[in-house]
């Protein structure tokens, strides 16, 4: 930024003003599982929880094949089919859980950031005192007490991503709250009301949107680390439950390292799109931020 | 002095608020007396069940109100009571079960960090130097698959490869073996929480880095002929480990939360799998003891980063 540099920054010559090809190749493969998580039930997969013994091939899990592409568990279930399925849980959770955590904490956060004083004290607290828990355990405390199903869990998940979400957007309220936009708009009578939604939303919408992407990630993840661990949704094929069916045992992990590969790889696509799609989108709004 | 004083009030404050909200939902959602007698406590018909259940809220205060039992609880518990657990006999005791198992996730939490901040630093220096290089944009996609790596996943892989496959690492932790073999034990839960958390410092400190190798003072430096290396390492680290030092102390709770999943896949029987098993057996104290140690850990933790500000900008302390 100094006009003093003698060298270019690096960080200049990586950045281009595109999203490039990365980012929509993973905004692909985020849509294609979103879209196979909606409509699992119309596309031609094999029902995920039936029963594919077959008596010429012994006893199952069978591995990769042509008629199982992700080959079976060992209740002959086909590891592919479930594994479309688990995009449901998982994407639905993660989607449900971001979208909560940005409705409160983002509203929390851009109020106590505009208005400052006691509003913003409080919430600043009750922040710390959410991030005080470590997430993963304070997922498990109250998981562990509530009937566990698609909306409880998301809500949880929600709960943990309101303090995260809340500070970055009081932050950037801070930083627009007495930029000179705002106060002219003050000065022709708006309320803060208008103000609020039409001069800071638009602002702070920008950096929020790839935490939105990043967050989402996030939840994603720790809906498959609480399946994984047994304290997400209660019915249902999650990509986590899927990962702790194929290596609870040794042998099983041994034997057949499918059952648990398979959803790993899932899994581990999906946060890789999540997140280098919310990193570039971060970088790409900041070199708008700098040009502005 | 004031600056401290106030961190602490603030730590205390925090660790009250956090012992509330934990004692309340566990009391609130949860039902203490069912968690204590099983079927028992919903027989409000038997005479003998009756008996045991006026005997059980004796015994655990439940006859009290909720506040009178939250200070109780605090006042127990603050010096070292945990209460007992949730078991036939009540023994042992929940401070004999975390102070015996305690230890392993305080050890596997810290070789965990140590490898993450050991592997970090140079890695962060190394692609710093060469931002923009070929060497360096394949260290940012391995940081980034690193950290898109859920932690269960990469706890069932090294499982698979290092334990099943190559056969290396034994698959389970063995309480009574030498120290030696339990560190040895302790490598693979120690990988699995380090590895993704390694990448997050790499990727921080490398831009923070790359930020500070832009400032004059690197230039008067580098004119003076210092070597690269020496600017590096001397220069340039120092001042970029402002927000490093920040994430380490915030990541102790990912960390813990990590410890959480490798102790389960390891079978290493820390408070991590504890907190796991005694709410599975619903075993209520042993969870309100460990979720208050392990937020106090946390906090106390996140105090002392305040304090190793001050010692690296003591302008902080204003």
């Amino acid at each position: 930024m100094s006009a003093t540099s003698v060298t270019p920054a690096p960080e200049d010559i990586i950045v281009s003003k595109k999203l490039g090809f990365g980012f929509w190749l993973c905004v692909t493969w985020v849509g294609l599982m979103a879209f196979i998580a909606i409509f699992a039930s119309a596309l031609p997969l094999k029902s995920p929880t039936a029963n594919f013994l077959d008596s010429a091939r012994g006893r199952p899990p069978y591995a990769p094949s042509w008629s199982h592409w992700f080959g079976t568990d060992k209740d002959a279930r086909d590891v592919f089919s479930r594994s479309m399925y688990g995009a449901r849980i998982s994407l639905t959770v993660g989607f449900a859980a971001i979208t909560a955590g940005f409705l409160i904490g983002g509203t929390l956060g851009v109020i106590s950031g505009y208005y400052k004083g006691w509003i913003d004290r409080i919430s600043s607290f009750g922040f710390i005192v959410l991030l005080s828990f470590p997430s993963l355990v304070l997922a498990i405390l109250l998981t562990s007490l509530i009937d566990r199903n698609l909306l409880t869990v998301s809500m949880v998940l929600g709960l943990l991503s309101i303090a995260p979400v809340g500070r970055l957007a009081r932050a950037a309220t801070l930083q627009y709250a007495d930029r000179e936009f705002v106060l002219a708009a003050r000065q022709i009578g708006a309320t803060n009301r208008r103000i609020i939604i039409k001069e800071i939303l638009p602002n702070v919408a920008i950096p929020m949107s790839s935490l939105a992407l990043l967050g989402m990630a996030v939840a994603v993840v720790a809906e498959g680390g609480l399946a994984f661990l047994g304290f997400s949704v209660q019915k249902g094929i999650t990509w986590g439950g899927l990962i702790q069916l194929g290596s609870d045992a040794s042998k099983t992990l041994q034997d057949a390292p499918w059952i648990a590969f398979f959803p790993i790889l899932m899994l581990f696509l999906t946060v890789l799109s999540l997140n280098f799609a919310g990193d570039r989108l971060r970088t790409f709004f900041d070199v708008k931020e700098t040009t502005l | 002095m004031r600056y401290y004083f106030q961190r602490v009030a603030l730590a205390i404050l925090l660790l009250l608020a956090v012992s509330m909200l934990t004692f309340g939902a566990l009391n609130i959602l949860g039902d203490p007396l069912f968690n204590i007698l099983g079927p028992v406590a919903g027989d409000v018909n038997n005479p003998d069940s009756i008996k045991m259940i006026a005997l059980a809220k004796k015994e655990f205060s439940l006859d009290r109100s909720l506040p009178v039992r939250y200070f109780i609880w605090l006042s127990d518990f603050v010096r070292g009571d945990f209460g007992v657990t949730f078991s036939s006999t009540g023994q042992p005791p929940v401070s004999g079960v975390v102070s015996e198992r305690l230890p392993r996730t305080i050890s596997l939490v810290f070789l965990a960090q140590m490898f993450a901040v050991v592997v970090s630093i140079p890695w962060a220096i190394i692609a710093a130097a060469r931002a923009g290089k070929i060497s360096d944009r394949i260290s940012t996609i391995n940081a980034f698959f690193l950290v898109a790596m859920p932690n269960f996943a990469i706890a069932v892989i090294l499982k698979f490869v290092f334990s099943l496959k190559l056969g290396w690492t034994p698959i389970t932790y063995v309480a009574d073996d030498p120290l030696r073999s339990r560190l040895f034990q302790l490598l693979l839960p120690a990988l699995t929480i380090g590895l993704p958390v390694a990448a997050v410092y790499q990727r921080l400190l490398r831009s923070d880095l790359i930020t500070t190798l832009q400032q004059d003072f690197i230039l008067l430096a580098r004119t003076k002929g210092l070597s690269k290396t020496r600017i590096l390492f001397v220069h340039a680290l120092r001042p970029s480990l402002f927000s490093f030092i920040t994430v380490v102390g915030l990541n102790t709770g990912a960390l813990i939360g990590g410890s959480i999943v490798a102790e389960t896949v390891f079978r290493i029987p820390g408070i991590g799998s504890t907190l796991v098993e005694s709410i599975f057996r619903n075993d209520f104290p042993v969870v309100l003891a460990i979720v208050m140690i392990v937020a106090s850990g946390f906090v106390v933790i996140n105090l002392l980063v305040d304090f190793a500000y001050t010692l690296i900008d003591p302008r902080v302390r204003r």
